[in-house]
């Protein structure tokens, strides 16, 4: 990796943390975690985005103090995949294409986080989500569904919420910086 | 508080990579616990790890240890102890799953045996001891710098954000109303944060740089930097150390290897 890549990841890590505070101000119903790791995917690459993802999640930990969050790492790791894939494939050059590609993103990461919320945490995970995991279940669905209806509602939200984001930032990129990333023009 | 506490207990002693091998065998090894007797032996394990630590450390690491695992020892009575599957029995007044009270105890016992040992190792673990032990170690610069150099830019971006917040509500930018307006809101936020980060990456690439931080190996902008950095004071590691983290490793597998056992018997 060179140093731009490192200093890219810095910054994806540093969105991801961040964007979670002006969501957190806008009383927005997303985490918008993964901007970042879905910026850097489209800027440079799946290792760097990959990289950006994990050191997210520990940075999240540690700043948190909630260690036991650590296996969702997984989750950045299939985001920074699918996102790289999907700004190969123009995902990213209009809102029209960046919609689809944000819901086809919250199924997959979806399908990932629920396994391990259900069989790791027993669905009680992050606030939001064990909430609506709650009243699935308290409505008579058994757990798993319950787990899955909950993963699936947030994160096709969440991550169509991202991509549109992210599409927006990289549309709004000025002519001179956004020439500095060759992988962009791919 | 969450972070690091100086002091001079075993724990502040050892290499950086026995307490965070120490805090992951406890992290991987929870999830291979699955009976309540099991996991309350993990959560006196991980106590005394962070009794290892002395007062001080037990203290700052306690306490929120179990402020976190709280709401979550409450959201899992809720969903298994309440809602969980038939037969019941009686807890005083109300009538809990059995079957989901073993499981809350279970998944409870986990997060809370994850958290204290992660907050030991990070109230016992000094930030520069373990960039010293990684570059002593002969980590890549890249690694070391996104653990030590992350941190530091953070507050800085926090602190962005927040000019940023404010300057555009003092243009007119209403942060209220329907969910639809305050995801409009998103965008005017965002933008002028991140796109000015990234129109000050190339300045952040050449003061690295200028500092020698490239590797040649890697290829680094500029290449200034030495394929190796030396350590100035390399935490010290012994053969004692180096079998605990093997024997933890061991451990591990095993519990693994037991667990997958006897679910086939």
């Amino acid at each position: 990796m060179t140093l731009r890549d490192l200093v890219l990841i810095r910054l994806g890590v540093a969105v991801n943390l961040v964007i979670g505070q002006i969501v957190a101000a806008l009383l927005l119903p997303v985490y918008l975690d993964s901007v970042g790791t879905i910026l850097v995917a489209a800027l440079v690459g799946p290792r760097a985005a990959i990289a950006a993802g994990l050191v997210s999640q520990v940075l999240n930990a540690v700043i948190s103090g909630n260690f036991s969050w650590l296996p969702f790492g997984l989750v950045q790791v299939v985001i920074a995949l699918y996102a790289t894939a999907a700004a190969r494939l123009g995902a990213f050059r209009s809102y029209a294409t960046a919609v689809p590609a944000g819901l086809g993103m919250g199924l997959v990461a979806a399908s990932c986080s629920a396994p391990i919320s259900y069989f790791l945490f027993g669905g009680v995970t992050a606030g939001g989500v064990t909430v609506v995991t709650t009243v699935v279940r308290a409505l008579g669905a058994p757990l798993g569904v319950a787990v899955a209806s909950a993963s699936y509602a947030t994160d096709l939200l969440d991550k169509t919420i991202a991509f549109v984001l992210v599409t927006l930032l990289l549309r709004s990129l000025p002519r001179t910086l956004a020439t500095r990333f060759p992988a962009l023009a791919r | 508080m969450i972070g690091y506490v100086a002091g001079r207990s075993i724990l502040h002693r050892a290499h950086p990579y026995t307490t965070l091998a120490l805090a992951g065998a406890v992290l991987l090894g929870a999830f291979a616990m699955t009976r309540p007797l099991q996991v309350g032996l993990l959560v006196l394990g991980a106590a005394g790890f962070a009794a290892l630590g002395g007062g001080a450390t037990l203290r700052s690491s306690a306490k929120p240890a179990l402020l976190l695992a709280l709401p979550i020892w409450v959201l899992l009575f809720v969903l298994h102890g309440l809602l969980g599957p038939e037969p019941r029995v009686f807890f005083g007044p109300v009538r809990l799953s059995a079957a989901g009270i073993a499981t809350a105890l279970v998944l409870g016992g986990r997060v809370t045996a994850i958290v204290l040992a992660f907050l030991t190792a990070l109230a016992t673990t000094a930030p520069h001891r373990l960039v010293e032990a990684m570059t002593a170690g002969g980590q890549p610069f890249g690694r070391i710098f996104l653990l030590s150099s992350t941190l530091t830019v953070l507050p800085r971006m926090r602190e962005r954000a927040a000019l940023i917040l404010e300057a555009q509500q003092c243009r007119g930018l209403r942060l209220g109303g329907s969910p639809l307006a305050r995801l409009k809101a998103l965008g005017p936020l965002a933008l002028p944060l991140v796109l000015g980060a990234l129109a000050e990456v190339d300045e952040q690439v050449l003061a690295l740089d200028a500092r020698g931080a490239g590797d040649r190996r890697e290829g680094g902008e500029g290449g200034g930097g030495a394929a190796r950095r030396t350590a100035l004071d390399p935490p010290r590691d012994s053969t004692a150390q180096r079998v605990v983290r093997w024997a933890l490793l061991v451990l591990v597998l095993a519990a693994y290897a037991w667990k997958f056992r006897s679910m086939r018997g």
